[in-house]
Formats: C-alpha cells, structure tokens, sequence
C-alpha cells in the first residue's frame, strides 16, 4: 500500500501511474478539481480539459525534474525512468481527491465564506477534507518511498533532501503555473 | 554454511585447520576466510543468481519478481558490505 516500488518501478510504474494521471485529469474536470502544485488540489467551480492536464502536466514535470535533480546531487547510479515511473506512479491516490470532488457543493477555492469557520458545519465537507489529507499523506509517503527505493538514499539524508525536494517542487510548480496560466 | 562469525563475541572466525580426506593429512595455520564466506547465505545466493544471470539486473529482476531498482539497491548492499570486509 505504502511501497509497491519494490516490486513495480521503471516504466511498468510509468505505465500504470499515467493511467491514474489521465482518471485524475477526467474526473477532475467533471468533479471540478484542480491539481495546482505538486502538492496541491482544490475545489473549483469550474474547470476544463485543457486547464486540468496543463496543470497536471505541470505537477508531475516539477516533481520529476526537482527528484531528479536531487538524486543526481545525492546518488551515484540511478535510472531517470525510475524516477519518473515511481513518481507518476505516487500520484495515484490523488485520484481519490478528484472523485471527492463530486460531492463537495459546499465550499469552493475562489468562493471562501467571510467565516472560515462555516466550512466545519459542513458534515460532507468535513468527510471530504479527512479522505482529502489521508490521500495526500498517501501520496506523500509513496513519493518518499519512490525516491529511496529509486535513488538508493538512506537516513537523514533522504529524510532532509526528499522534504526539501518535496518544497522546491512544489515552488517550481506553483511558479511555472503563475507564468504560463 | 561455513560460520563466519564467533558465536561467542561476533568477532571474524579465522581457518585454523585444513584436512586432506584422501590421505588424512592435516594443514594447520591461520587462515582467512575468503571475502564472499563472510557475507550472508541470502547475500551469497544473490551473488550465485547474479553470475548465473550473466550480471544482468533485468534477469534478477524478473526472476526474484521485484523491480529493477529494488535489485539494484540489494547489489549495492552487499558491494558496500564487501568494501567494508576488504578494509
């Protein structure tokens, strides 16, 4: 559940992982959520085709690029595809977020109510915000364990470098994401 | 398996004696063990696989069903462990 790059990397992962990119991509423009940043997904109230896989694209190619650049500085040998398959392949339980979004009608990024605090009256939004964060620290944990099993760091190397991996992506992303959109 | 540790305080166990089954002779000294002996039986296997598999990682892969990367880490341990001996 947490570490299927023992038995799956490479482009097998790539393979399987782009399979829930797309399902991400779809339903996440049905379900109007948008995965901006690489650690990122928000309730929208509209979203399209063309806007959901750009930002998606976006995601992943930061992700990919920033763990690779990271192992590059840290490992001695390791192969690009398994990065970039165990990576994409991390963002699988992002998909539970895009089906959540089907049943958020309450709360929407662009639409805060002035009391943030009316957002927790709401049992369905609440529900969705716990799968949310469970599936996001699932996801998270299996970018942990795709760069380590990827680019064979261990200790507080890994720790240290994958965290600040984890934010530079995530500030690639946004940026490029503010510049292109 | 030939034991490669002391079971008494872990340190490296040495060969002191060697018997010819033939004649019976006995060559007695202090020798070491060779470096591959002092891995794991696990680690030997793996090493075993890995020349039967003409050194190919892919083949391992496949064979012991994990991913590529995954058998690459498992060769990486044991060419640390082996530096470590050689020191």
């Amino acid at each position: 559940m947490f570490n299927p790059f023992i038995r799956i990397a490479g482009w097998q992962a790539f393979g399987l992982g782009l399979v829930f990119v797309i399902g991400m991509g779809v339903i996440g423009t049905f379900s109007n959520v948008s995965f901006n940043g690489a650690l990122d997904a928000h309730f929208v109230q509209h979203m399209t085709f063309s806007s959901s896989f750009t930002l998606l694209a976006i995601d992943l190619s930061s992700l990919v690029l920033v763990m690779w650049i990271t192992g590059l500085i840290l490992s001695k040998v390791f192969r690009f595809i398994d990065i970039l398959g165990t990576m994409t392949l991390a963002k699988a339980p992002l998909l539970i977020i895009a089906f959540a979004g089907y049943f958020n009608k309450t709360i929407f990024q662009n639409t805060m109510p002035a009391n943030p605090l009316e957002m927790f009256q709401s049992v369905t939004f609440l529900v969705i915000m716990i799968i949310s964060l469970f599936s996001m620290i699932w996801s998270i944990a299996l970018m942990y364990n795709a760069f380590k099993i990827s680019c064979d760091v261990k200790g507080s190397r890994l720790t240290i470098a994958f965290i600040i991996a984890l934010v530079v992506s995530e500030a690639v992303s946004q940026l490029v994401i503010y510049k292109l959109m | 398996m030939l034991p490669a540790n002391c079971p008494s305080c872990h340190s490296t166990l040495k060969v002191k004696c060697l018997k010819c089954e033939n004649c019976q002779t006995e060559v007695t000294g202090l020798y070491d063990l060779p470096v591959l002996a002092l891995l794991s039986t696990e680690d030997q296997q793996f090493i075993l696989r890995f020349v039967i598999n003409s050194g190919s990682l892919k083949e391992m892969a496949s064979e012991l069903k994990l991913s590529y990367p995954t058998v690459r880490n498992m060769l990486n341990e044991i060419i640390n462990k082996l530096k470590k001996d050689e020191e």
